[in-house]
């Protein structure tokens, strides 16, 4: 073995053992609880307490009680519906953002990112302050002398919505941004030079190119959507029940771990699936064309 | 193809100045290079040509049309781009058929102008490739068969032939002039490279400081540039300070005395190419100065000589390797002599 070989060696050897402490984190707080979620799901549950065995009652449960299938297409429908609307708001920011050539453009950014430094509660808090019945809106409309009685906002699916979509906007802006500004510009040019409109060049050019990327940001968004907690019970509150506080509820509330380790292991199979179809569907419209 | 008539364009950014007072008349079928080094205003004209930039002032027209305020998408303009901006997501022929597509161009005769153009570029074969299939040369010639496909009323190219290596810089040229010249395109090349305008134009505009210093045909432009930056530019030049003391007489600040040709009261300096002064050991003709040779750098077809003259100033000189030249060695006492006709006389 001649020195440099050995050098590569004890190198890769560095670098395993570098990775190991934190291969050791992520097993113990990820893997390990997944797993201890997934044996619990087939366990019974008995009056108060979790009983050892092997069942699929709690699957059962869930697929034949339509509370929960309501829960469900309430989860799949608010993360819809916020990623819909991040998306068709935060598409034109993040354009804008890339095409930026001003030198405010960082500052601009930095008041994206301002946002995440404040928690999902507080921010959940001031929608309450807008969205109740003595909120902003409400007061505004009956000053206005559009409507007498407060209309019901709060507690909604819409509020919902509304709330989660303001959580995940500057995720997906930030995303996108990011995958706009490695578009060459001069490709929108040529489109245009070639007689283009910008509608065109936008539909025909930047979109598909665009694409694995938009897919990429908006699976993030969905995904956090999915799986929001705070925001839905706080603003949702009993007008709508989502996976997240149904199967905190469970657990914490009825003490029913095995059934909540079941509507856990469901939101994030379900969750998990819908990615992958969404990736595999972008890919096979946009990407493979563009492989080498 | 058409005319191209710019008048008096101008674009400010700000309180900078890009392009000032830019008026030009191209012929159709004409290949014009705009040359300048970076920053000079070429590219930010070209681009205004193409509609890209709204011009603060001045008109651009296209054959008989005004199109000082028509949109990009509506001038059909051909143009090649620096990084050739292909459509990465299409292939060779969808790159092709997307502007025709655009200009509503029906299938069938799509069919055949995309056959067409990719025959006249040499890229039939690779037609369903991806543009990151292909090299930088077909890259390029994917982009000019793009931009022809259109058959566009001018033909623009932004400095086309940059990110190519040498060799193969030199033989897409000839490819362009030739396709430039078989159909007759109206061209504007810009370019920052001498060499290349030079070889494809039929005229040049020399550009600096958003100002055109000089247009004409290369000959013109390297043999009477008009003033000190456009003889430094294009090639190099040996220039004398001093002043005219009689008609035909030239007096250097060194007290040397030139012949000169042609009338220029007012000239304060004298020019000479280097490849125009012959080193001899006797004097030869009206212009013969004695000196002594500084230094010699031997560069393949030619020898760069300088000569440090009894004078004091110290001039530069290109001698032709050419078959039973001498060497020059540095301390050898020579002539450096030149013809009056070839000094160019400078008035700034």
């Amino acid at each position: 073995m001649t020195p440099t070989e050995r050098d590569l060696r004890s190198g890769k050897r560095l670098g395993a053992s570098l990775a190991f402490p934190a291969s050791i984190i992520v097993l113990m707080v990820i893997v390990v609880p997944i797993v201890m979620l997934f044996r619990y799901s087939f366990n019974h549950f008995d009056a108060s307490v979790m009983v050892e065995g092997f069942t699929f009652g709690n699957y059962v449960k869930f697929f034949q009680d339509p509370y929960y299938r309501k829960v469900f297409f309430s989860t799949v429908g608010v993360a819809a519906a916020s990623t819909a609307l991040a998306l068709v708001l935060g598409f034109p920011v993040a354009y804008f953002l890339a095409k930026s050539q001003s030198r405010y453009k960082s500052l601009f950014i930095i008041l994206l990112v301002f946002p995440l430094l404040v928690g999902n509660v507080v921010r959940a808090a001031g929608w309450m302050v807008i969205l109740g019945n003595a909120g902003f809106i409400n007061f505004v409309l009956q000053w206005l002398g559009i409507i007498e009685q407060p209309i019901r906002l709060l507690y909604t699916p819409l509020a919902v919505v509304v709330g989660t979509t303001a959580i995940v906007l500057p995720y997906l802006i930030l995303t996108l941004q990011s995958v706009l500004e490695g578009i060459d510009f001069s490709v929108e040019e040529a489109a245009q030079n070639l007689g283009a409109s910008f509608p065109t060049t936008f539909r025909r050019i930047v979109l598909p190119i665009a694409a694995p990327g938009v897919a990429a940001g908006t699976m993030l968004v969905f995904i956090l959507s999915m799986n929001a907690y705070a925001t839905p019970v706080l603003l949702g509150g009993s007008g709508i029940t989502m996976m997240a506080p149904a199967l905190y509820d469970q657990i914490t509330k009825v003490s029913n771990w095995p059934f909540g380790s079941a509507l856990a292991l469901l939101l994030v199979t379900a969750t998990l699936i819908m990615a992958l179809l969404s990736s595999w569907l972008i890919h096979r419209r946009y990407v493979k064309t563009m492989a080498s | 193809m058409a005319k191209v008539s710019i008048d008096r364009l101008k674009k400010q950014f700000g309180a900078s100045v890009a392009v000032s007072d830019f008026s030009l008349e191209i012929a159709d079928g004409e290949l014009v290079a705009f040359l300048g080094p970076s920053g000079c205003g070429k590219t930010t004209t070209l681009r205004m040509i193409a509609g890209f930039i709204p011009p603060t002032a001045g008109s651009i027209r296209i054959g008989k049309d005004d199109v000082t305020n028509v949109p990009v998408h509506k001038r059909n303009t051909g143009m090649v781009f620096q990084g050739y901006a292909l459509f990465p997501h299409m292939t060779v022929g969808e790159n092709v058929a997307f502007g025709l597509e655009m200009h509503k161009v029906p299938a069938v005769e799509r069919g055949k102008r995309i056959d067409n153009v990719l025959d006249m570029v040499r890229m039939t074969q690779l037609r369903d490739r991806y543009p990151r299939q292909l090299s930088g040369g077909q890259q390029q010639r994917v982009a000019i068969a793009r931009a022809l496909a259109i058959e566009p009323r001018v033909f623009l190219l932004d400095e086309p032939l940059s990110n190519l290596d040498a060799k193969l810089r030199t033989e897409v040229r000839e490819e362009i002039r030739a396709l430039q010249r078989r159909l007759g395109l109206t061209t504007i090349f810009v370019t920052h490279d001498q060499e290349e305008a030079l070889a494809i134009a039929d005229r040049m505009a020399i550009m600096h400081d958003g100002k055109v210093q000089q247009v004409g045909f290369p000959e013109t432009l390297y043999e009477k540039p008009a003033n000190l930056f456009v003889a430094n530019f294009l090639g190099k030049m040996n220039i004398f300070a001093g002043r005219v003391e009689s008609p035909g007489r030239f007096v250097t600040e060194n007290k040397l005395a030139l012949a000169i040709e042609g009338s220029g009261a007012a000239a304060s300096q004298v020019g000479v190419r280097p490849e125009r002064i012959a080193l001899s050991t006797e004097p030869v003709g009206p212009n013969a100065m004695p000196g002594v040779v500084d230094s010699s750098v031997y560069l393949g077809s030619l020898i760069d000589v300088r000569v440090r003259l009894d004078s004091g100033e110290v001039i530069g000189c290109q001698l032709p390797n050419s078959a039973g030249a001498q060497p020059a060695a540095p301390g050898t006492r020579v002539h450096a002599c030149f013809r009056p006709g070839d000094c160019v006389l400078f008035s700034e």
